[in-house]
């Protein structure tokens, strides 16, 4: 028999907690904003320090154009914040939508402790993990 | 030296524009949203628009039919630089005067190759 190692939460069974479960899911695009503006920040300030450094030393032609080609494609791929942004802010509005309407129809959820799963990532921040020895 | 007015709410946008264009020796000049980028292209005349779409206060294509309102910009290039890609959207940024209309996340040898086509 195969076991599920993530404990996922539990589907709601009335719409009231799926009112709940709306909530939980847009604090938890939330975060994500947190994290991926968070990781933006740094790769562009990596980035920025990349080039600067690059500007100020001396290549051959072939190796000039591989840098700027592979700058290109950084500069291409670190758009993803704004666009990352952009679909969680939908998709936050699209639930906070739903949530209204469940709650408009079905009352208010049956509170703290219904959704008291695991969150499988709690890190608001881009900086490397801790790192523990046993 | 050409001037470009880059608008977008996202930093990041604004940088990544930014770095690209001044890299091929524009000046740029940036706002954060239509409104600020009416007001600073009133202040100042630039050799092409480069805009966001969707932004606070005032969007792009807006920001595009107020511009084309002012006359010194009745015959300057507005690129809109956005996420949208739908037919309906395009055809309101070019019934609004816009010039060309770019889906993110841009190429940075493409958005050259069209601001030289565009620019005078």
């Amino acid at each position: 028999m195969t076991q599920n190692p993530t404990r996922e939460p539990p589907l709601p069974d009335n719409g009231r907690d799926a009112a709940q479960e709306c909530a939980a899911i847009e604090a938890d695009l939330e975060r994500l904003k947190t994290i991926v503006n968070d990781a933006a920040g740094r790769l562009l300030g990596s980035f920025n320090e990349f080039v600067e450094l690059e500007q100020q030393t001396q290549r051959n032609s072939e190796e000039r154009l591989r840098i700027e080609s592979a700058i290109g494609t950084a500069v291409t791929a670190l758009q993803f914040q704004d666009m990352a942004t952009q679909l969680t802010g939908h998709a936050q509005r699209r639930l906070a939508a739903l949530e209204s309407c469940l709650r408009s129809l079905y009352g208010d959820g049956v509170g703290a402790g219904y959704f008291e799963h695991s969150q499988p990532v709690r890190q608001s921040e881009m900086s490397a993990g801790s790192i523990d020895l046993f | 030296m050409h001037s470009i007015l880059a608008v977008d709410d996202s930093a990041s946008m604004r940088q990544m524009v930014a770095f690209t264009l001044k890299g091929a020796g524009y000046n740029v000049i940036e706002a954060a949203d239509g409104q600020e980028a009416l007001d600073k292209a009133r202040g100042e005349t630039v050799d092409l628009v480069l805009t966001d779409q969707n932004m606070p206060r005032m969007d792009g294509i807006t920001l595009v039919q107020n511009l084309r309102g002012l006359a010194t910009y009745a015959a300057t290039p507005i690129l809109i630089l956005t996420t949208e890609s739908s037919d309906e959207m395009k055809a309101k940024g070019r019934a609004a005067g816009a010039t060309g209309w770019l889906v993110k996340p841009f190429d940075p040898g493409k958005l050259l190759d069209v601001v030289r086509k565009v620019i005078r």
